[in-house]
Protein backbone atom coordinates (compact mmCIF):
# COMPACT_ATOMS: atom_id res chain seq x y z
CA UNK A 1 0.00 0.00 0.00
CA UNK A 2 0.95 3.73 -0.93
CA UNK A 3 0.71 6.56 1.83
CA UNK A 4 -2.64 7.07 2.67
CA UNK A 5 -2.38 10.75 2.47
CA UNK A 6 -1.02 12.74 -0.43
CA UNK A 7 1.90 13.45 1.01
CA UNK A 8 5.08 16.84 0.07
CA UNK A 9 8.08 15.92 -0.58
CA UNK A 10 8.64 18.08 2.10
CA UNK A 11 7.19 16.60 5.49
CA UNK A 12 6.11 20.82 7.30
CA UNK A 13 4.23 21.39 3.60
CA UNK A 14 2.08 18.26 3.65
CA UNK A 15 -0.76 19.87 6.12
CA UNK A 16 -0.79 23.43 4.00
CA UNK A 17 -0.99 21.01 0.56
CA UNK A 18 -3.80 18.87 2.52
CA UNK A 19 -5.86 22.08 2.88
CA UNK A 20 -4.77 23.65 -0.56
CA UNK A 21 -5.91 20.43 -2.51
CA UNK A 22 -9.26 20.60 -0.79
CA UNK A 23 -9.86 23.92 -1.67
CA UNK A 24 -8.76 23.13 -5.80
CA UNK A 25 -11.02 19.89 -5.97
CA UNK A 26 -14.06 21.94 -4.88
CA UNK A 27 -13.43 24.85 -7.19
CA UNK A 28 -12.08 22.39 -9.96
CA UNK A 29 -15.16 20.53 -9.94
CA UNK A 30 -18.10 22.46 -8.55
CA UNK A 31 -17.12 25.36 -10.58
CA UNK A 32 -14.27 25.07 -13.16
CA UNK A 33 -15.79 21.76 -14.83
CA UNK A 34 -19.30 23.77 -15.04
CA UNK A 35 -18.24 27.02 -16.62
CA UNK A 36 -18.90 28.51 -13.38
CA UNK A 37 -15.15 30.04 -12.28
CA UNK A 38 -12.22 30.58 -14.44
CA UNK A 39 -10.79 32.30 -11.88
CA UNK A 40 -8.44 29.86 -9.95
CA UNK A 41 -9.87 30.54 -6.28
CA UNK A 42 -7.77 29.26 -3.30
CA UNK A 43 -5.70 32.26 -3.38
CA UNK A 44 -5.26 32.12 0.94
CA UNK A 45 -4.72 28.17 0.97
CA UNK A 46 -2.16 28.74 -2.27
CA UNK A 47 0.21 31.08 -1.07
CA UNK A 48 0.66 29.68 2.16
CA UNK A 49 1.74 26.26 0.45
CA UNK A 50 3.38 27.40 -2.49
CA UNK A 51 5.57 29.25 0.07
CA UNK A 52 6.22 26.29 1.97
CA UNK A 53 7.17 24.18 -0.89
CA UNK A 54 9.03 26.77 -2.51
CA UNK A 55 11.64 27.36 0.44
CA UNK A 56 12.11 23.37 0.29
CA UNK A 57 12.93 23.44 -3.38
CA UNK A 58 15.98 25.59 -2.58
CA UNK A 59 17.74 22.51 -0.52
CA UNK A 60 16.95 19.91 -3.07
CA UNK A 61 19.61 19.49 -5.78
CA UNK A 62 17.24 19.23 -8.64
CA UNK A 63 16.43 22.68 -8.33
CA UNK A 64 18.66 23.47 -11.48
CA UNK A 65 17.02 20.28 -13.77
CA UNK A 66 13.14 21.78 -12.62
CA UNK A 67 13.62 25.27 -13.26
CA UNK A 68 14.75 24.23 -16.74
CA UNK A 69 12.18 21.69 -17.45
CA UNK A 70 9.75 23.88 -16.17
CA UNK A 71 10.14 26.45 -19.20
CA UNK A 72 9.72 23.63 -21.14
CA UNK A 73 6.49 23.97 -23.45
CA UNK A 74 6.02 20.06 -24.07
CA UNK A 75 2.72 20.29 -25.83
CA UNK A 76 3.48 22.48 -28.62
CA UNK A 77 5.60 20.11 -29.96
CA UNK A 78 6.37 16.52 -28.01
CA UNK A 79 3.35 15.33 -28.44
CA UNK A 80 2.84 15.68 -32.34
CA UNK A 81 6.19 15.20 -33.22
CA UNK A 82 7.06 13.44 -36.66
CA UNK A 83 8.81 10.11 -35.25
CA UNK A 84 5.45 10.15 -32.65
CA UNK A 85 3.74 8.80 -35.29
CA UNK B 1 18.43 5.82 -29.24
CA UNK B 2 15.10 6.40 -29.32
CA UNK B 3 11.87 4.10 -28.37
CA UNK B 4 8.32 5.34 -28.86
CA UNK B 5 5.39 3.07 -27.25
CA UNK B 6 1.75 3.45 -28.06
CA UNK B 7 -1.63 2.44 -25.89
CA UNK B 8 -5.24 3.15 -25.64
CA UNK B 9 -7.84 2.98 -23.09
CA UNK B 10 -10.89 3.58 -22.69
CA UNK B 11 -12.37 4.64 -19.14
CA UNK B 12 -16.22 3.88 -18.67
CA UNK B 13 -16.55 7.36 -16.86
CA UNK B 14 -17.18 10.79 -17.59
CA UNK B 15 -14.80 13.73 -17.85
CA UNK B 16 -15.06 14.94 -14.25
CA UNK B 17 -14.65 11.82 -12.53
CA UNK B 18 -11.59 10.88 -14.94
CA UNK B 19 -10.02 14.32 -14.81
CA UNK B 20 -10.40 14.99 -11.07
CA UNK B 21 -9.14 11.24 -10.79
CA UNK B 22 -5.90 12.26 -12.77
CA UNK B 23 -5.28 15.38 -10.28
CA UNK B 24 -5.81 13.19 -7.15
CA UNK B 25 -4.31 9.78 -8.83
CA UNK B 26 -1.57 9.61 -5.74
CA UNK B 27 -1.75 7.88 -3.54
CA UNK B 28 -2.87 4.76 -4.77
CA UNK B 29 -2.19 1.04 -3.67
CA UNK B 30 -0.79 0.48 -7.20
CA UNK B 31 1.78 3.32 -6.92
CA UNK B 32 3.54 2.69 -3.39
CA UNK B 33 6.79 3.98 -4.93
CA UNK B 34 5.38 7.42 -5.18
CA UNK B 35 6.30 9.06 -2.05
CA UNK B 36 4.77 12.48 -3.03
CA UNK B 37 3.61 14.87 -5.29
CA UNK B 38 3.45 18.97 -5.42
CA UNK B 39 1.68 21.51 -7.25
CA UNK B 40 4.50 23.90 -8.37
CA UNK B 41 2.32 26.60 -10.37
CA UNK B 42 -1.51 26.86 -11.58
CA UNK B 43 -3.07 28.65 -13.77
CA UNK B 44 -5.77 29.32 -16.78
CA UNK B 45 -3.96 30.17 -19.84
CA UNK B 46 -6.05 33.09 -21.89
CA UNK B 47 -7.74 30.51 -23.70
CA UNK B 48 -9.14 29.17 -20.38
CA UNK B 49 -7.46 25.98 -20.39
CA UNK B 50 -6.45 24.85 -16.69
CA UNK B 51 -2.77 24.46 -16.39
CA UNK B 52 -0.85 22.83 -13.77
CA UNK B 53 2.79 21.91 -13.22
CA UNK B 54 3.31 19.46 -10.46
CA UNK B 55 6.76 17.60 -9.11
CA UNK B 56 6.79 13.90 -8.30
CA UNK B 57 8.99 12.23 -6.09
CA UNK B 58 9.34 8.23 -6.51
CA UNK B 59 11.21 5.84 -5.04
CA UNK B 60 14.30 4.30 -7.06
CA UNK B 61 13.15 1.65 -9.29
CA UNK B 62 15.98 1.81 -12.25
CA UNK B 63 17.08 -1.59 -13.78
CA UNK B 64 19.83 -3.68 -12.20
CA UNK B 65 22.13 -2.66 -15.54
CA UNK B 66 21.75 0.84 -14.61
CA UNK B 67 23.39 0.40 -11.66
CA UNK B 68 27.12 0.49 -12.38
CA UNK B 69 26.58 3.79 -13.61
CA UNK B 70 24.69 5.22 -11.17
CA UNK B 71 26.36 3.92 -8.23
CA UNK B 72 23.90 4.06 -5.03
CA UNK B 73 20.56 4.73 -6.28
CA UNK B 74 18.03 6.78 -4.57
CA UNK B 75 14.83 8.35 -5.28
CA UNK B 76 14.45 10.11 -8.29
CA UNK B 77 12.06 12.98 -9.36
CA UNK B 78 9.58 13.72 -11.82
CA UNK B 79 7.73 16.47 -13.72
CA UNK B 80 4.10 16.37 -14.73
CA UNK B 81 2.14 19.27 -16.64
CA UNK B 82 -1.23 19.33 -18.00
CA UNK B 83 -3.73 21.06 -19.65
CA UNK B 84 -7.35 21.22 -18.92
CA UNK B 85 -9.27 22.40 -21.54
CA UNK B 86 -13.03 22.44 -20.65
CA UNK B 87 -14.58 23.63 -23.79
CA UNK B 88 -13.75 20.28 -25.83
CA UNK B 89 -13.35 18.32 -22.45
CA UNK B 90 -10.01 17.31 -23.21
CA UNK B 91 -7.48 16.91 -20.76
CA UNK B 92 -3.53 17.01 -21.95
CA UNK B 93 -0.63 15.22 -19.88
CA UNK B 94 3.01 15.01 -20.12
CA UNK B 95 5.35 13.63 -17.39
CA UNK B 96 9.28 13.08 -17.72
CA UNK B 97 12.18 12.16 -15.50
CA UNK B 98 14.02 15.01 -14.08
CA UNK B 99 17.02 13.29 -13.26
CA UNK B 100 19.36 9.78 -14.26
CA UNK B 101 18.14 11.59 -17.75
CA UNK B 102 21.42 10.64 -19.59
CA UNK B 103 20.76 7.47 -19.27
CA UNK B 104 17.62 7.36 -19.70
CA UNK B 105 14.86 9.86 -20.11
CA UNK B 106 11.23 8.04 -19.89
CA UNK B 107 8.73 10.69 -21.27
CA UNK B 108 5.02 10.24 -21.43
CA UNK B 109 2.22 11.93 -23.18
CA UNK B 110 -1.37 10.88 -22.59
CA UNK B 111 -4.66 12.50 -24.06
CA UNK B 112 -8.08 11.98 -21.85
CA UNK B 113 -10.70 12.90 -24.14
CA UNK B 114 -14.69 12.61 -23.83
CA UNK B 115 -16.41 10.76 -26.11
CA UNK B 116 -20.32 12.18 -25.51
CA UNK B 117 -21.95 9.95 -27.99
CA UNK B 118 -20.47 6.59 -25.68
CA UNK B 119 -20.51 8.91 -22.40
CA UNK B 120 -16.94 7.52 -21.94
CA UNK B 121 -13.57 8.67 -22.09
CA UNK B 122 -11.03 7.48 -24.21
CA UNK B 123 -7.28 8.06 -22.92
CA UNK B 124 -4.51 7.74 -25.30
CA UNK B 125 -1.16 7.50 -24.23
CA UNK B 126 2.38 7.69 -25.75
CA UNK B 127 5.95 7.33 -24.11
CA UNK B 128 8.88 7.96 -25.33
CA UNK B 129 11.65 5.96 -24.05
CA UNK B 130 15.64 8.09 -24.58
CA UNK B 131 18.92 6.99 -23.92
CA UNK B 132 22.51 8.26 -24.41
CA UNK B 133 23.87 4.74 -24.88
CA UNK B 134 25.49 2.85 -27.99
CA UNK B 135 23.83 0.42 -29.49
CA UNK B 136 25.82 -2.07 -27.15
CA UNK B 137 23.30 -1.91 -24.53
CA UNK B 138 20.34 -1.48 -26.79
CA UNK B 139 18.38 -4.62 -26.55
CA UNK B 140 18.79 -4.31 -23.17
CA UNK B 141 17.20 -0.75 -22.94
CA UNK B 142 14.81 -2.68 -25.64
CA UNK B 143 13.83 -5.33 -23.61
CA UNK B 144 13.84 -3.37 -20.13
CA UNK B 145 11.85 -0.34 -21.65
CA UNK B 146 8.94 -2.61 -23.44
CA UNK B 147 7.95 -4.89 -20.22
CA UNK B 148 9.01 -1.50 -18.27
CA UNK B 149 6.02 0.08 -20.37
CA UNK B 150 3.79 -2.83 -20.37
CA UNK B 151 3.88 -2.86 -16.70
CA UNK B 152 3.65 0.98 -16.23
CA UNK B 153 0.38 1.42 -18.41
CA UNK B 154 -1.34 -1.42 -16.41
CA UNK B 155 -0.38 -0.13 -12.51
CA UNK B 156 -1.29 3.49 -13.56
CA UNK B 157 -4.92 2.60 -14.76
CA UNK B 158 -5.47 0.67 -12.71
CA UNK B 159 -4.66 3.33 -9.70
CA UNK B 160 -6.97 5.56 -11.84
CA UNK B 161 -9.32 3.05 -11.67
CA UNK B 162 -9.36 2.91 -8.03
CA UNK B 163 -9.25 6.78 -7.08
CA UNK B 164 -12.02 6.59 -9.58
CA UNK B 165 -14.34 4.31 -7.80
CA UNK B 166 -13.33 6.14 -4.54
CA UNK B 167 -14.55 9.10 -6.32
CA UNK B 168 -17.52 8.03 -7.02
CA UNK B 169 -18.40 6.30 -3.93
CA UNK B 170 -17.89 9.85 -2.02
CA UNK B 171 -20.24 11.59 -4.58
CA UNK B 172 -23.19 9.46 -3.58
CA UNK B 173 -22.29 9.69 0.22
CA UNK B 174 -22.35 13.47 -0.15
Amino acid sequence: MGNVMSASFAPECTDLKQEYDNCFNQWYSEKFLRGLSMENECSKQWYAYTTCVEAALVKQGIKPALDEARKEAPFENGGESSDAK
Amino acid sequence: MVLWYKNNHTYDKDFRTVSLAFFNRYPNPYASHVLSIDTLSRKISPAGELCTTRLIKKTGRLPQWVKPFLGKISDSWIIEKSEVDIKNKELRTYTRNLDHTRIIQVEEFTTYRYNAQSGETDASSKVKFSSGFNVGVRNRIERWSHTKFDENVKRSRLGMAFVMEKLEQRRQIL
